[in-house]
């Protein structure tokens, strides 16, 4: 076990972790942060998205040794920002959620692309989107939903 | 449970290397995943593990004299928005997996992994890549294809880091990179294909095929190359089924839980015949 | 007051929690004193247990096995039959049964003990494939012939339509397996309470799994009380799959006395939960002069596994399916689930139908291209109207919108003008599928088997609460059921729950399958909700429970699979455009159109999801989901190798709706989430044949397939 510090959703945190441990196992077990969620554990699905000094990475490819002094941003920090409520109600709107496993990796993927690029084209939702799976929706709705976000969202992103 | 480092820099990291034989990690994406064990518990590495992520020496990207350097810590998706980096390589990188492990992957594990299906390493090996292996004795600078020996084996001593890519000044008239994947997007590859090519006054100047995920390693020779430089069209015309034959003898693929080795095969010299006439046309 | 029609949007009541991520699976569940199972599997095909080398046990850990099932409880799972074993018994018949279950409090530990569990077995013999199967190869594994069932169907006089065949046509059509793939895997937590065992699960049954493990427990069912948890996708995966995880889990929970979870890392979800069945048509088909269709001879088989799970269900599914929107004259289909050593298969989308309207739809094509016809026109001219007869001589009671509903996707993919463009091995080409979905239980099953109850209660404060046993899965019935309450009640949404069953609260009304939530199970909803509204006055506290009724006119006997085998049929048209590349034989899809026949859409965003949703599973299942049964074992077993389509495959699709209410179902609508699945797959393979001037004669249509048929 190491000391392990970095900072989460904004705030500075230190803590004892084994530097072998998976990321996504420290956010979900140890720090109860259940919006990471584990949908295949090989960085295939991306269920388990977050942000890393605000890219799009998938936790359950990060050791735990290699985000010390990084910045983690998981949807539990996003959710009550104008960014987050941004995305989540545009979800809402267009139908882009069904049996909801998908979605808050959906949610990150959509902000790490709004974030650097405010104006996507249908090509670069899709490309955005293309390392997180969804199994229910055949994505149309989920790529409306990302569309709708960047509309409501000028002068957020 | 398996000992980690992280070292505050690189001499640190090269000591480390040498006292330990710790293997690197950089974005994990590779290893990660082969060791992964069940929900919960700790991946199960063999062996001790040093993180190298963050190591500033080897974030740098920029032209140099004898080409492109590429640090072994800089991410596949910062080669794909380098605007220096060759066409046909920001072209596999983008390929790669999807964003968020391009946001994590390096070009250095790609290499280190010396998968014959890794889709960048059939574009190095096109571009006469080289790579250099630092230890704390000094560095060595080996071309990409003398480094990766076989399937999962490379010349690295495990006192090594490999440090930097160095990719050589080179344009190329006509740049053909085809990645063969399982689908569209977040695809690991069938196989893949990159042919670049120079013409000057109506012929082959320079020329460079390679053939990823059709045997042990990438299939490039130097010796059907040779017979390429100076045809012109007609000449080219007149050669087409000669060197597809070439490759034909050249091109052994295996049956996998991906692919067929006939398809591989035909897709190849497929590939290889759209190249060349194109390059017919356009001499 | 409701100012809209039923089927204007509304935004689902869960989507804001799930899209928050504040929406707890059951991986995300807390409880006390959690322990951690994994089943401890045989990792044979076919084999006889001669020992098990145990290491021995740190205290608080425990290796549980058929000798820990309580006094008078059965080594038997209770499904449709009885002969899936909790635990292996001395014999593994497939590779990935479930020998043991190993428990624990830490999970580094566990696997420790799992890695020192040495099981040695004595070889036998095993068959993976369908003809191995038949031919016994390797002596019987069930019945008499290796089959689960052998029906036969006949319509019409066969052999005197075959006597006035001009020619005949005969094909050999196959499907492989598909993986579900919910993104959510497999989970539960079972503890053992007081006398009560208590079961929170992924499930889309609560009362199957209660039944499952009773007999095993040999306990009365009050005592086994299965929570729903919030379930991440099912698709038929956890519809029976469940079962054989929480039979040896209650058997632990009992011994150990703590919660314990199973949860699949997802490599296990894909090498050990069952599949789609894989399938086989063998047609000869009699034309006249003119081409017609004069006798039709089928023999359907599916590839059912080493135990029977609900595969007889499956395959009547299928061989009604083999004629689904036609009329066709003087048909025989035989049927037959074959035992082999493969991974049992199971309940997915469509339940046997997306095989049998593939079969069917690829022979019309191959006979119409033989002809030098249009599928799309052949087929038209084989159309079931209103008052025909159904391949189980029944009665088509629905009226029949196709003929509005082809005209519509053809205007809107502009189809003829398209197939005027693509010559015929072009490498573009146009595919067209027809397809219906009886909804609900085949013939008299929700009145036999299921017989839904479901019961309303309004609450003093107004509020009021509906109760039945059908799960939120994705599709969206805790939006439509409580939806389609305030429509009646006039009340608003918010003042309605609809709540993750329980089934020590809600009646049974039935299982989350076969497309019957909405249709059989909303009509209980609009039912009750008419009652209540007429009571709501009587008292401060009013409960109603209204029961099935089955639809007057529809007569089945199960014996000999003979009349209506469905009440109603949801209906489909899909077209695809694709483009084949000639270097790679790789297929880009340029565009798909569907309009469906669902009744009438009780929300028509939900609907549109279903469709999109489906649509795309099925294409996937066309053209990418390769799932190889190689030595005995699912050879894709990882997410880097079984392909489920990406954002970036297919482009978007422009799907409409046409309404044709069903009087018995709530506001008319019928159901559909399996229809959507049905016959995409078959347009996608159609376009791809029309492409390359070439039959196709399986899925998935992989690139690796078109090059090898290009090349014969």
């Amino acid at each position: 076990m190491s000391t392990i510090t970095f900072r989460l959703n904004e705030k500075n945190i230190s803590l004892e972790a084994d530097p072998a441990s998976r990321l996504l196992d420290l956010l979900r077990e140890d720090l109860g942060l259940s919006a990471v969620k584990e949908g295949c554990g090989e960085g295939e699905c991306g269920a388990c998205s977050v942000l890393k000094d605000g890219v799009l990475v998938n936790s359950c490819m990060v050791p735990v040794g290699t985000i010390e002094h990084c910045s983690i941003e998981t949807l539990e920090g996003l959710r009550e920002t104008d960014e987050g409520r941004c995305i989540i109600e545009a979800f809402a709107d267009t139908g882009a959620v069904q049996c909801g496993f998908c979605t808050p990796g959906m949610v990150m993927a959509s902000i790490a692309l709004l974030r650097s690029n405010a104006r996507p084209t249908l090509e670069e939702i899709k490309v955005a989107l293309s390392g997180n799976l969804c199994r229910c929706t055949g994505y149309d709705m989920i790529i409306k939903g990302v569309q709708l976000a960047a509309e409501r969202g000028d002068g957020i992103w | 449970m398996v000992k980690t480092y992280r070292p505050e820099n690189l001499q640190e990291a090269l000591r480390i290397r040498r006292e330990t034989h710790a293997v690197p990690l950089a974005g994990g994406t590779d290893l990660m995943v082969r060791y992964r064990s069940w929900a919960g518990t700790l991946p199960k590495f063999p062996w001790p593990v040093l993180f190298i992520n963050h190591l500033t020496e080897l974030k740098t990207m920029g032209l140099r004299e004898d080409g492109l350097h590429i640090g072994a810590g800089v991410t596949l998706s910062e080669i794909e928005r380098e605007m220096e980096a060759p066409q046909a390589l920001r072209a596999a990188v983008s390929e790669m997996a999807a964003p968020a492990l391009r946001n994590l992957g390096t070009l250095a594990g790609n290499i280190c992994n010396a998968s014959p299906a890794g889709d960048a390493v059939c574009v190095l090996y096109a571009l006469d890549a080289q790579v250099v292996l630092t230890s704390l004795s000094g560095a060595r600078t080996v071309s990409v294809m003398d480094f990766i020996t076989g399937p999962g084996r490379k010349d690295l001593n495990d006192d090594e880091l490999m440090t930097d890519i160095i990719i050589p000044h080179a344009n190329f008239s006509h740049v053909s990179y085809r990645k063969v994947g399982t689908r569209k997007a977040n695809a690991l590859s069938k196989m893949s294909f990159c042919a670049l090519a120079k013409t000057k006054l109506g012929r082959i100047d320079d020329v460079r095929i390679a053939f990823g995920a059709v045997g042990p390693t990438v299939v490039r020779s130097w010796e059907t190359e040779k017979k390429l430089l100076g045809m012109d069209a007609d000449d080219l015309k007149d050669h087409l089924s000669a060197i597809h034959d070439d490759y034909d003898a050249m091109i052994h693929p295996i049956d996998d839980q991906r692919s067929t080795a006939v398809y591989r095969k035909q897709v190849s010299l497929n590939l290889l015949d759209q190249f060349l006439q194109n390059l017919v046309k356009e001499l | 007051m409701m100012t809209k029609k039923i089927s204007d949007s509304i935004r689902r009541v869960d989507a804001v929690d799930k899209a928050g991520g504040y929406t707890q699976y059951i991986s995300d569940m807390s409880f006390d004193e959690l322990h951690y199972g994994r089943l401890v599997r045989g990792l044979r095909s076919h084999a006889r247990i001669t020992h098990i080398d145990l290491p021995a046990l740190p205290d608080g850990y425990y290796f549980i096995t058929k000798d820990h099932i309580p006094e008078g409880g059965k080594n038997e799972i209770q499904q449709i039959g009885t002969d899936w074993p909790v635990f292996a018994d001395d014999e593994v018949t497939f590779y990935g049964e479930t020998i043991g279950i190993l428990v624990g409090p830490d999970r580094e530990k566990v696997l420790e003990i799992e890695r020192s569990i040495s099981i040695e077995y004595e070889k036998l013999e095993a068959v993976f494939t369908i003809d191995d199967g038949l031919a016994m190869k390797t002596g019987l594994i069930n019945g008499t012939n290796n089959t689960y069932a052998d029906y036969h169907l006949n319509k019409g006089d066969v052999d005197a339509g075959f006597a006035r065949a001009d020619q005949i046509i005969e094909d050999e059509i196959t499907t492989g397996f598909q993986e579900h793939l919910y993104m959510e895997p497999q989970g539960m937590v079972a503890q053992y309470v007081d006398g009560d065992y208590i079961i929170t699960a992924s499930c889309q049954c609560p009362f199957y799994l209660r039944k499952a493990v009773a007999n095993v427990l040999n306990t009365d069912k009050e005592h086994i009380i299965v929570r729903q948890a919030v379930t991440g996708g099912a698709f038929g995966g956890k519809e029976h799959f469940p079962d054989i995880i929480a039979a040896p889990l209650v058997v632990a929970a009992r011994v150990v006395g703590k919660p314990i979870q199973v949860v699949f890392d997802r490599k296990d979800d894909i090498s050990f939960t069952a599949k789609r069945h894989p399938s086989r048509g063998i047609f000869r088909t009699g034309l006249d002069k003119e081409g017609n269709i004069v006798a039709m001879d089928v023999d359907v088989t599916i590839n059912a596994g080493a135990y029977m799970s609900c595969s007889n269900i499956v395959l009547q599914r299928a061989i009604f399916s083999i004629n689904s929107v036609y009329d066709i004259p003087n048909v025989h289909v035989r049927g037959r689930s074959v035992a082999t050593n493969a991974f049992p298969s199971d309940a997915f989308r469509g339940f046997g139908a997306p095989q049998g309207i593939f079969l069917a739809e690829m022979h019309l094509s191959h006979i119409a291209s033989h002809l030098g016809i249009d599928p799309a026109s052949y087929k038209q001219r084989y159309f079931i109207s209103k008052g025909d007869t159904t391949i189980t001589n029944g009665l088509m009671h629905d009226e029949v919108k196709l003929p509005l509903m082809l005209e519509k996707a053809a205007e809107a993919s502009d189809l003829y003008e398209k197939q005027r463009l693509y010559a015929t091995g072009s490498g573009k080409g146009m595919g067209v599928s027809f397809y219906n979905h009886g909804a609900g239980f085949t013939g008299n099953g929700e009145k036999e088997i299921i017989k839904a109850r479901l019961r309303m209660k309004k609450h003093r404060n107004g509020h009021v609460d509906i109760l039945l046993s059908n799960v939120e899965m994705g599709q969206g019935l805790q939006t439509t059921f409580p939806k389609i309450a305030a429509a009646i009640l006039e009340i608003p949404m918010e003042d309605i729950s609809c709540d993750n069953p329980d089934t020590s609260i809600v009646p049974d009304s039935g299982p989350t399958v076969a497309s019957r939530s909405l249709m059989v199970v909303g009509k209980l909803v609009e039912r009750a909700s008419q009652q209540l509204k007429e009571r709501w006055d009587e008292s401060p506290e009013v409960e109603v429970e209204v029961k099935y009724i089955h639809p007057e006119g529809c007569q089945w006997d199960q014996e000999t699979l003979q009349g209506d085998a469905y009440p109603t049929y949801g209906w489909g048209v899909c077209i695809v455009e694709v483009e084949v590349d000639p270097a790679t034989a790789e297929v880009e899809t340029k565009g798909i159109w569907t309009v469906h026949d669902v009744g009438i859409a009780i929300d028509e965003m939900i609907v549109h999801g279903q469709v999109n949703g489906g649509v795309i599973q099925s294409l996937g299942y066309g053209s990418l989901e390769k799932l190889e049964y190689k030595d005995g074992r699912f050879y894709q077993n990882t997410l880097a190798d079984y392909m489920i389509p990406t954002s970036m495959d297919f482009p978007m699709m422009s799907s409409q709706l046409v309404d044709n209410p069903y009087e018995n179902g709530p506001f008319g609508a019928k159901g559909l989430g399996e229809l959507v699945f049905d016959g995409a797959s078959a347009a996608f393979a159609d376009a791809v044949q029309q492409a390359i001037g070439k039959n196709i004669n399986r899925i998935p249509v992989t690139p690796e397939y078109i090059m090898e048929v290009m090349n014969s």
